[in-house]
């Protein structure tokens, strides 16, 4: 079943997909109604299978990191539910052209950078108090690694934000029989290129939290400029899905995006620790 | 430099940091309530279909043969107009008689607790919970293998709705029951009981959620809310209340930390301690209605026996509300219900509203946390989240979703 593009016609369409299936199950076999779902979880798992392993590996283990991944996802939606309320005049967009969206795309991320300065302020008030009820129940104040644990988990909550509203609520459709694909790229099914999509924003989102809260804390501005850039350029490239055929270069060029922002990062953390392991052992 | 006092490694010093206890009691509320979230979301999707009208219908049907209709299909049927302006009616009819029968038997409950009766109320209460678990639990097993198409034969059916209910009864009754049993049946009672009220047609279920939400702020805050009566009687008695309380396993407590038991309207002096939050404390006394037919409500208060895992020492004033020597946080059954319904009516939408409410349900509870620490009695739980909750899905269904489809469609994202 094929829909046509346009905003609201889609909604129309995602529902009418969703209800087709529905009503489909009953006469289907059973192996066709777990492909179907197969299909819906693997596009899931496409989207957060890192972000999934990073919350079972790190942050389930401390509840204090959950509690700073929930909050830090609603604060990202808060920031979408702004952005949405500033563009509701503007929408739908009807022209094909490309600078409506380019607009968009600019002032959203600037928004968005923005508030994450507001967010590092948060996460300083928080240190403190943190510290000083570590000294009241006489217990070590915050480590390095603590500190850093926190942005990771930041970052997840704005990651897993990115992806819940821009891919999962979207993916209800996959669950039944049918697929979905966008005209502007009839090679790959619609559910999968969100799902890579926001895999690539998952990475994105959670790493350049890391990197600008050691860049915010040590003030070099190298970092504190990546950030900011980084999402721009991400942003950017989503671009390039306008084209017709554009999604072929858009795609692996966001992946190679999120590989830099990781290395980027990795490397951060590595002279971080290493700097701070030959301080505190020269003491 | 803030790293620079960071002194040791906690691998070479051994010692743990703060992080890893923190906020420990706050995730052993927020798992069961977002549980028995994420279970009625996926109760909901699997079994509604496109609207209320033929949902309740189907529901009428089916429940002709088991269990006696609601007022508000009945209601809905009666009407037979599909007009906006008649269903908001309808549903400011149907949530305002449903406050004033709540209301009404709320002080029935005072009044009774007052004079001693309190055997009647567990004893009532028992009944209600196997009612919940064995007639809407049967029901909506039946609603389930009829869709997924379940191969079960009668006899086994009944044989497996009695063993669970009656099990189901002396786990939320009984107090050696395990507490995993005990708390794992207290969210099965409250995932059955919030999917039957999200089958209720929407206007009337959003007026419901908003007027409960009222009521819930007038009744413990008010002096005369009859919440408030029934706190400050069962704290002047040192009794229990007898309800259906969501009690989160007790934390361990720590070395060193000295005991907070507090009270209001007493002249005992409050023990400061230095782990503010691990006792904080919501008692939240929550009756959950049943309406099994036009006129009758039942009030679904049960017993609820905690003396068991919590050493009380010299803590004998130590009473429903105030906390052992491990404090954990209690949470009302009522308040569980309610943010699922919000979140399955959210769900009958779309999963973004899903996903919208459920992130303001968890801010909300978490300001709700915060109040207490501060305030230090006995608040509603339900206000701040249903009121964030209803905003938030308003502010999605308004503008979000356009603006994320409008994105997502052209594949731009940020």
């Amino acid at each position: 079943m094929r829909c046509r593009l346009d905003s609201l016609s889609l909604i129309v369409c995602l529902h009418l997909l969703s209800i087709d299936g529905d009503d489909d199950k009953g006469e289907r076999s059973q192996i066709g109604d777990t492909m179907t779902v197969a299909a819906g979880v693997g596009y899931v798992l496409i989207a957060l299978g890192p972000a999934l392993s990073l919350f079972a590996s790190v942050i389930a283990k401390k509840p204090f990191l959950i509690l700073t991944l929930l909050s830090s996802t609603l604060f990202w939606l808060i920031s979408l539910i702004i952005l949405a309320g500033a563009w509701r005049a503007f929408l739908p967009v009807k022209s094909t052209e490309l600078w409506p969206y380019s607009i968009l795309i600019l002032t959203s991320v600037g928004f968005q950078e923005g508030i994450r300065i507001g967010f590092w302020r948060l996460f300083k008030k928080m240190e403190d108090m943190l510290n000083a009820f570590a000294d009241r129940v006489s217990k070590p104040r915050l480590f390095l690694t603590d500190k850093m644990q926190l942005a990771l988990a930041g970052g997840l909550g704005h990651g897993l934000a990115h992806a819940v509203f821009f891919c999962l609520s979207l993916l209800t459709p996959a669950f039944g029989p049918a697929t979905f694909y966008v005209d502007k790229c009839p090679s790959i099914p619609f559910f999968l290129i969100s799902a890579i999509i926001a895999l690539g924003f998952v990475i994105i989102h959670t790493f350049s939290m890391v990197i600008a809260f050691n860049g915010y804390t040590e003030g070099k501005r190298k970092d504190q400029i990546f950030v900011p850039f980084a999402h721009l350029i991400a942003a950017l490239i989503t671009l390039i899905n306008l084209v017709p055929g554009g999604c072929n270069i858009g795609l692996p060029l966001l992946c190679i995006m999120a590989g830099t922002t990781l290395y980027y990062s990795w490397q951060l953390v590595w002279r971080r620790l290493t700097e701070h392991q030959t301080t505190r052992s020269s003491d | 430099m803030d790293d620079r006092s960071a002194d040791s490694d906690p691998v070479t010093a051994g010692e743990s940091s703060i992080l890893d206890t923190l906020g420990e009691d706050v995730i052993r509320i927020v798992s069961p309530v977002s549980l028995c979230m994420v279970l009625v979301v996926l109760l909901v999707s699997s079994l509604s279909s496109t609207n209320d009208l033929s949902s309740s219908i189907s529901s009428l049907f089916l429940s002709s043969t088991t269990t006696p209709t609601s007022f508000s299909s009945l209601n809905l049927l009666l009407l037979g107009s599909d007009s906006t302006w008649e269903e908001i009616k309808s549903a400011l009819v149907t949530a305002l008689s449903f406050v004033v029968v709540v209301t009404l038997l709320t002080f029935l409950l005072v009044l009774l607790f007052y004079f001693r009766c309190t055997n009647f109320l567990r004893i009532y209460m028992g009944i209600s919970s196997l009612f919940v678990l064995s007639f809407l639990g049967g029901f909506i097993s039946l609603l389930l293998i009829s869709h997924l198409k379940i191969p079960i034969d009668p006899f086994t059916f009944a044989i497996l709705l009695f063993n669970l209910s009656v099990v189901g009864v002396f786990a939320v009754f009984m107090p050696k029951f395990p507490i995993s049993m005990n708390q794992g049946y207290l969210v099965a009672i409250g995932v059955l009981t919030a999917y039957w009220f999200t089958m209720l047609p929407e206007w009337t279920t959003w007026a419901l959620l908003i007027a409960m939400s009222l009521y819930d702020l007038a009744a413990v805050l008010l002096p005369i809310g009859p919440l408030r009566l029934l706190v400050e009687l069962a704290m002047s008695r040192n009794e229990e209340i007898p309800a259906l309380v969501y009690e989160a396993r007790p934390v361990d407590p720590q070395p060193g930390d000295r005991v907070r038991v507090w009270r209001e309207r007493t002249d005992v002096r409050i023990e400061a301690t230095e782990n503010s939050t691990n006792s904080a404390n919501v008692q939240t006394v929550q009756e959950t209605r049943l309406a099994v037919s036009e006129e009758i409500t039942a009030p679904l208060i049960e017993a609820f026996p905690q003396t068991g895992d919590r050493h009380l020492g010299t803590e004998e004033e130590e009473d429903g509300i105030g906390l052992g020597s491990s404090g954990a946080i209690k949470l009302g059954l009522g308040d569980f219900i309610f943010y699922s319904v919000l979140v399955g009516r959210a769900a009958m939408y779309d999963y973004m509203t899903v996903y919208a409410c459920y992130l303001a349900i968890m801010a909300g509870l978490g300001v709700t946390l915060l109040l207490l620490a501060v305030y230090r009695k006995a608040l509603p739980a339900l206000p701040v989240s249903i009121m964030l909750g209803v905003v938030f899905y308003l502010l999605t269904r308004v503008l979000l979703e356009v603006f994320v489809v409008q994105c997502s469609s052209n594949l731009l994202m940020f």
